[in-house]
């Protein structure tokens, strides 16, 4: 039985508000200068702006670069919050429970992010409503057969779903936080709280509504990055015209999201005290799961090379010896060393029960996984189909600030979350305790 | 006709709450509602309540939100009228997925809407009865009783292992 099944209802309460007590100037400086970052970024964007999307380092043949691996990355980051809000939840695995409110915390930021970088991309970002399809006066409409529409489509469903879905589970935490606070604290968490009492009649509803929610989300989330996938899959350039792609991202996806969510977690669990509500057995079960993800991602490395021999395409074969041997191999090895080969540490169990190598081998895979990104994107257009177009990239500075920027806003975000916010769903741990001592009677 | 008075009475777990509500049936005190800090699914069967409608308004939403996205997916490219990639201008498979979308979105925002209506949120009359300690470690029963029989119900209260709370108001 692990220990987080001890915990009273109070205890919980107690822990969790805790977390929202007055920040120490620690905490301001972190604030600080994550807006440091943010204003780099923002600093970096308005010169593109001014002078043009030449600013950037992307050019023919690689027009898409940091800002789509960015796009990519953070879409799949978003991802694992709805894996554990969503999909755990309809498996009733309860260990999802502590982690749950952060993962969907996660995905909200983390799509909310990625949806600026097809804006930065866009360099007249004020023409930004061509995409959406309304009627205008050149009567220009937006052809729902590419697939960056699709994607334009399906990305703010699921902002918008993740949205609500955070929302709504939160409802009941924000009640608990109204009836605790006094002051101005009371009267926003009085708004925020809609007047929920928990009353039956409104549980009644509630319980049938987030289930709907669950169901509705997992086929979302397992769309939104084949949808994604297809951005590349439906071109023609070597080594992105594969049929394997929607799995494939829909596992880098998840793969990519949990090793954040360890990322995130493990110093929330050390400054907020939450070491009995976030077990071990909790972040043991995250690297169960990423040693799973890791293998999936590992075997479609493999079939891709496979399907590179067994294809007897000489582009094909080309593109995929000069991934690993050719002018981005190392950005190449990291990825495979990252992604497929450090995961398998977990399977040693005294590595995935230590909070230390959980979250060194978070940072790496956070890291292999944005470099899977950058080999697939880049790699594609970089060494084509003919030899006078080929070419290479590398980011330039304002791309770098961009960058900065987005990973210092995504933090920033998280961070004042955190501290006014229950980061920790009250309800969904009081449950987890309800069910263990209606099995255990 | 003096009106009827309210009492709660707070409870530390679910089995004393539904072994009240039990004991209440067979006393003359009316439940009002049931508070609690966690859905309870014994709670819900001890009152008899029945399943929620929410379902219909999710699958209206899906049903709707199908044909919309399908909908304006042919609705521009008949605007359009321009063969892209070699595919007929209403493109079914590629439609299909603008379709899927619009039915995850708009089943999620009928969701949201029903939940809303169904729950009667937002209530401003909240802290009507209303006991904060419903949202941290206690299960409320909140029950009605004739103007005069408070403690009466009180008692009941207290001899079922709960704390009562009298309203003075009505």
């Amino acid at each position: 039985m692990s220990q987080e099944f001890e915990l009273s209802y109070g205890e919980i309460d107690y822990t969790v508000l805790g977390s929202l007590r007055r920040p120490s100037s620690g905490y301001w400086l972190l604030v600080g200068a994550l807006v440091l970052g943010v204003v780099a970024g923002a600093i970096c964007w308005a010169y593109q702006i001014a002078v043009g999307i030449g600013a950037g380092g992307q050019n023919i043949p690689v027009a898409w670069g940091t800002y789509l691996i960015n796009f990519v990355f953070w879409v799949g980051i978003a991802h694992s919050g709805t894996l554990i809000s969503a999909i755990l939840h309809l498996f009733r695995a309860g260990w999802r429970n502590p982690i749950a409110r952060a993962a969907e915390t996660m995905t909200v930021f983390a799509v909310s992010i990625a949806g600026l970088f097809p804006f930065i991309h866009l360099g007249r970002v004020w023409l930004v409503y061509y995409m959406l399809p309304y009627p205008n006066q050149r009567n220009l409409w937006p052809n729902f057969q590419s697939p960056l529409v699709f994607d334009m489509v399906a990305i703010s469903t699921y902002l918008t779903v993740s949205s609500l879905f955070w929302y709504t589970g939160l409802l009941p935490d924000l009640a608990v936080v109204r009836d605790r606070a006094e002051g101005l604290r009371r009267k926003i968490f009085t708004v925020l709280s809609l007047g929920w009492t928990g009353k039956h009649e409104q549980w009644r509803h509630y319980t049938r509504g987030y289930l709907f929610f669950a169901a509705l989300a997992t086929p979302l989330v397992v769309s939104v990055h084949s949808v994604v996938s297809w951005d590349f899959a439906l071109s023609v350039v070597p080594g992105w015209h594969s049929t394997i792609f929607a799995p494939y991202f829909v596992a880098g996806a998840i793969h990519s999201g949990l090793a954040m969510v360890l990322t995130l977690m493990i110093p929330l669990r050390k400054v907020f005290n939450f070491e009995r509500i976030v077990t071990v057995d909790v972040l043991e079960n995250v690297a169960k799961t990423i040693i799973f993800t890791g293998l999936i991602v590992g075997y479609a490395y493999g079939v891709e090379y496979f399907l590179a021999w067994y294809s007897s395409n000489i582009v094909e074969q080309e593109a995929f010896r000069w991934r690993a041997m050719g002018a981005y191999s190392l950005e190449f090895w990291i990825m495979v060393v990252c992604n497929s080969l450090v995961p398998l540490l977990f399977f040693i169990k005294r590595i995935r029960r230590s909070i230390a190598w959980l979250f060194g081998i978070s940072l790496l895979v956070n890291v292999g996984m944005w470099y899977e990104r950058f080999v697939i994107i880049i790699g594609g257009v970089a060494h084509g189909f003919i030899p006078h177009a080929w070419g290479l990239y590398r980011p330039s500075l304002i791309e770098y600030g961009i960058m900065l920027g987005s990973f210092s806003l995504f933090f920033l975000l998280f961070v004042l979350f955190v501290k006014h916010f229950p980061s920790i769903s009250m309800t969904e741990m009081k449950e987890t305790i309800q069910e263990e001592a209606a099995h255990a009677g | 006709m003096p009106a009827d008075k309210y009492v709660l009475g707070l409870f530390t777990s679910e089995d004393k709450t539904v072994s009240a509500m039990q004991a209440m049936s067979e006393a003359p005190w009316q439940i009002e509602r049931v508070h609690s800090p966690i859905p309870s699914e014994r709670i819900l069967d001890s009152l008899a309540v029945k399943k929620s409608r929410l379902g219909y308004f999710t699958l209206a939403g899906g049903i709707v939100g199908f044909f919309a996205g399908l909908a304006l997916a042919v609705f521009t490219a008949t605007r359009w009228h321009l063969i892209v990639w070699g595919k007929p201008v209403v493109a079914w498979i590629p439609f299909f997925i603008v379709g899927f979308e619009f039915t995850i979105l708009f089943s999620v925002l009928a969701n949201v809407l029903g939940l809303i209506m169904l729950s009667d949120l937002p209530d401003l009359n909240w802290s009507e009865h209303y006991d904060p300690r419903c949202s941290g470690e206690h299960f409320g029963i909140l029950a009605r009783c004739p103007d005069g029989r408070q403690q009466e119900l009180a008692e009941f209260f207290r001899t079922q292992g709960g704390e009562p709370r009298l309203f003075e108001e009505n």
